[in-house]
């Protein structure tokens, strides 16, 4: 998933409760202020982590999202569309979390990561063992993005029919 | 962005020619039913109702005159809005009756003012035939996507090192429907915080403190929140379940949507996110006065106490540890074996591989690679230039981890330190008499602000002091004078104790006066300002004791010195010790020597004592050694 695309899907999430109006600009609407999410909060803006969120806020502001406002991308009531969006900008946005969690078998954005995908609670214990075994695969393979987790995962609970996706509304 | 305005206007030239002779027609209808809703509010006095005067944000002014803290024009349908309930309310009830697009966000103002709308709506009993009720799509959908079930009001701990989180931050989260312990993560937030521009420098103080700039409102998803407390400026976080009714959590919503249409001058001390937070509460349940307790300064922490006092606001507090509370409770965990592999496989992963690792059972194996992968994500995730170093060391932890193929213990984390709303309050007042030389006093004092370290400690951040606004006004009984003794502008200590993973910098700040006794003057006025950097350890001799050294550099002003002043530097050495819960004791040792201005040397001494009566009494001494001078205070110490 190109950044661009990351920049998209998150002005979708931080815009589209402000729909057509606002996206073009921060100060526009309800809810708004989103694309400033509270990186000011970061005098010190060195840090990776405040680095990476200045990149998929304030940048989420430009022109870039005139994509959403005209829906081309996923502004739409389309809750399958928007649904596999959210997983893959979750995943984006705390790829090490979910790369530790992976790893390690449990833990609270693997099981938040497990919902997004449509996995019911149950199946959780299940689906954090089958991401375990796919984390050292994607390792091995130098395949650590993001968008290689959640294309792991995906496989993985299509390859499982335990783990069968509910459907999602 | 031309493109989009262009689309915009054409939009909205396609609405006004579509909706204008349905209008034009329904015009005299539309007046009467408009006046007749307007006189019946003015005749039931809604402009004076708390819920007109909450969802506006009335407040008095200097003048007494009543005005809104709303500072966006576009937040308000009459011009006079700001200053005039009334008119705003006739001007609000007529824009219902229309589909112009209103505010910031560009809606009818049925749409982006709905709380308003719901609210007159419900005591008027809008007759829906002649004031037709407007989809408001946009609003639906962010309520569907927010999925609300229930609310809580988080509180990230306090952070010295960043000046805008010294005091702590509220903000609130919208919990979903069917959301668990695990997925909590997943839901909304709605935090109030300002927005200073990229690089902001010094003159954040200043601007931040008087109003300079803009307040909004946003609702970033918790995840993003957890990583910027939790995983970056590692701080604790406490989350306090609100007992709201859906009815009270829709009108939360409702006015929160509403918000999104201005902004507030931010005002660090009053105006601010835990302002703010209190607003929104109260208009989701008006018989709440939260804000009554804050005249001149909100800070979180009380307002997180105000919150837990409103008796059944709250239910269960939870805990989330910060990144470095993890790793210091995990590694307490291990045995001094398992201590210096985990911290071989932070310099070398592959000693993952070798026999003395693999002679370890499974699940301490797991745990160790566990550790070590927390450290090296905290130091990824630091300023350290090496971040990518720890990043593919962590990498490969990992890679070894996951072949172990068992998930990982659950392990219950305790915080270092009680819940905030156990904590004192955070103004100051004490009484005391003792002794200086020969002479004997009675004193008062006043700090406005926060925290000093040898305050009771329970719901603090640990070892960080923070002292604002402080004076104190002794009485001297054989020199018959009564003189202000000792001010403090801002006074901030922070202690980072070092270990052989975690290595800040402690660090201290200092701008105040005191008075001296020096040459002729007995009694003078001196200006102080100092500050230094050095290092602390800790030990659990006793129960838990701080030591620290700092190297520093003071500045003083006073009529007692040679040319009126004197600058120099020095170092102090100290300790601080918990002796029980309720008592403690802070030793230091200071040498200065003043190489321009009044060339001089100081050594001073201090001991002081706290005794914890309640939440919010105490018992202190201090004796303060300089030179010659000698004084000692005995105290009684409230917290309000």
């Amino acid at each position: 998933m190109s950044k661009k695309v990351l920049l998209l899907a998150v002005a979708v999430l931080f815009g589209s409760q402000a729909g057509l109006a606002m996206a073009a600009n921060p100060d526009t609407g309800p809810g708004c202020g989103l694309g400033k999410v509270m990186w000011q909060n970061y005098p010190n803006a060195k840090t990776k982590g405040s680095q990476i969120l200045m990149a998929t806020t304030n940048g989420s502001f430009g022109s870039q999202t005139f994509g959403m406002s005209t829906g081309t991308l996923g502004c739409t009531d389309d809750g399958r569309i928007w649904a596999e969006q959210k997983a893959t900008m979750f995943a984006e946005l705390n790829a090490d979390a979910l790369a530790q969690e992976m790893a390690q078998g449990r833990g609270e954005h693997l099981a938040s990561m497990a919902t997004l995908l449509g996995v019911a609670q149950p199946q959780h214990a299940a689906f954090f063992a089958m991401a375990q075994e796919r984390y050292a695969a994607l390792s091995s393979a130098g395949e650590l993005s993001p968008a290689a987790m959640v294309q792991a995962l995906n496989e993985g609970i299509s390859a499982d029919s335990s783990l069968v996706k509910v459907a999602l509304n | 962005m031309f493109l989009h305005d262009a689309v915009i206007h054409i939009f909205l030239a396609i609405s006004i020619l579509l909706a204008s002779p349905g209008w034009s027609q329904a015009e005299p209808v539309i007046q009467d039913y408009q006046t007749e809703l307007i006189e019946r509010a003015r005749q039931t006095r809604l402009a004076d109702k708390r819920e007109w005067q909450l969802l506006l944000h009335y407040g008095v002014d200097l003048f007494g005159r009543a005005a809104s803290e709303e500072d966006d024009e576009g937040f308000f349908l009459s011009p006079r809005g700001k200053f005039d309930p009334q008119a705003e309310l006739d001007a609000t009830i007529a824009q219902f009756f229309v589909a112009d697009l209103v505010g910031r966000s560009k809606q009818p103002a049925q749409c982006a003012f709905i709380a308003r709308y719901h609210w007159l709506k419900e005591r008027l009993q809008f007759d829906p035939h002649r004031l037709a009720p407007l989809e408001c799509g946009r609003f639906d959908r962010w309520r569907a996507e927010m999925n609300p079930q229930g609310v809580s009001l988080i509180f990230p701990a306090a952070f010295l090192n960043n000046p805008a989180s010294m005091f702590g931050h509220t903000f609130l989260r919208i919990d979903q429907r069917g959301q668990t312990e695990q997925t909590r993560l997943l839901a909304y937030t709605i935090d109030y915080a300002a927005d200073v521009p990229d690089g902001a420098g010094i003159e954040y103080a200043y601007k931040g403190i008087f109003g300079a700039y803009k307040g909004f409102f946003s609702t970033p998803p918790y995840y993003l929140k957890v990583q910027a407390y939790r995983d970056i400026e590692n701080r604790d976080m406490w989350e306090y379940q609100l007992n709201l009714t859906p009815d009270q959590i829709d009108r939360l919503l409702m006015h929160a949507w509403e918000m999104g249409n201005a902004y507030f001058d931010y005002f660090f001390f009053k105006e601010n996110c835990s302002y703010h937070i209190l607003s929104l509460l109260e208009y989701a349940n008006p018989s709440l006065h939260l804000r009554d307790r804050f005249s001149l300064w909100t800070i979180p922490a009380d307002t997180v106490r105000a919150i837990i006092d409103s008796p059944g606001l709250v239910g269960d507090a939870t805990y989330r540890p910060s990144r470095s509370t993890i790793i210091k409770r995990k590694r307490a965990l291990l045995t001094d074996e398992e201590r210096s592999l985990s911290i071989g496989l932070m310099r070398a992963p592959d000693i993952a591989k070798e026999s003395l690792f693999a002679s370890l059972p499974l699940l301490r194996r797991a745990f160790v690679l566990d550790v070590a992968s927390d450290y090296l994500r905290y130091k990824g995730e630091s300023d350290d230039p090496e971040v990518t170093v720890y990043k593919e060391r962590n990498r490969r932890v990992l890679t070894e981890r996951s072949k172990l193929l068992i998930p990982s213990a659950e392990i219950n984390i305790r915080p270092f330190t009680k819940q905030p709303d156990v904590g004192h309050r955070t103004t100051r007042v004490a009484l005391g008499g003792g002794w200086r030389n020969d002479d004997t006093f009675e004193e008062a004092s006043f700090r406005a602000v926060y925290h000093h370290l040898l305050d009771p400690e329970p719901g603090y951040t640990p070892d960080a002091q923070l002292e604002a606004f402080a004076v104190t006004v002794r009485r001297y009984n054989q020199a018959d004078r009564v003189r202000v003794e000792r001010a403090t502008l801002i006074n901030i200590l922070s202690l980072s104790p070092i270990d052989d993973l975690f290595r800040a910098p402690s660090w201290r700040v200092n701008v105040g006066m005191d008075t001296l006794r020096r040459r002729g003057c007995q009694l003078c006025d001196n200006v102080v300002v100092d500050g230094g950097v050095g290092a602390a350890m800790e030990s659990h001799v006793l129960n838990r004791e701080v030591y620290f050294a700092f190297a520093e550099a003071e500045a003083n002003y006073s009529k007692a010195y040679e040319e009126r002043h004197r600058v120099g530097g020095g170092a102090t050495v100290g300790m601080l010790a918990d002796v029980t819960d309720r008592w403690k004791l802070m030793l230091s040792w200071s040498y200065r020597r003043y190489p321009f201005g009044d060339k001089s040397d100081d050594i001073r001494w201090y001991a002081g004592s706290r005794l914890t009566l309640a939440q919010n009494w105490a018992v202190r001494m201090d004796y303060n050694h300089r030179d010659r001078d000698n004084d000692v205070v005995v105290s009684i110490q409230a917290f309000f």
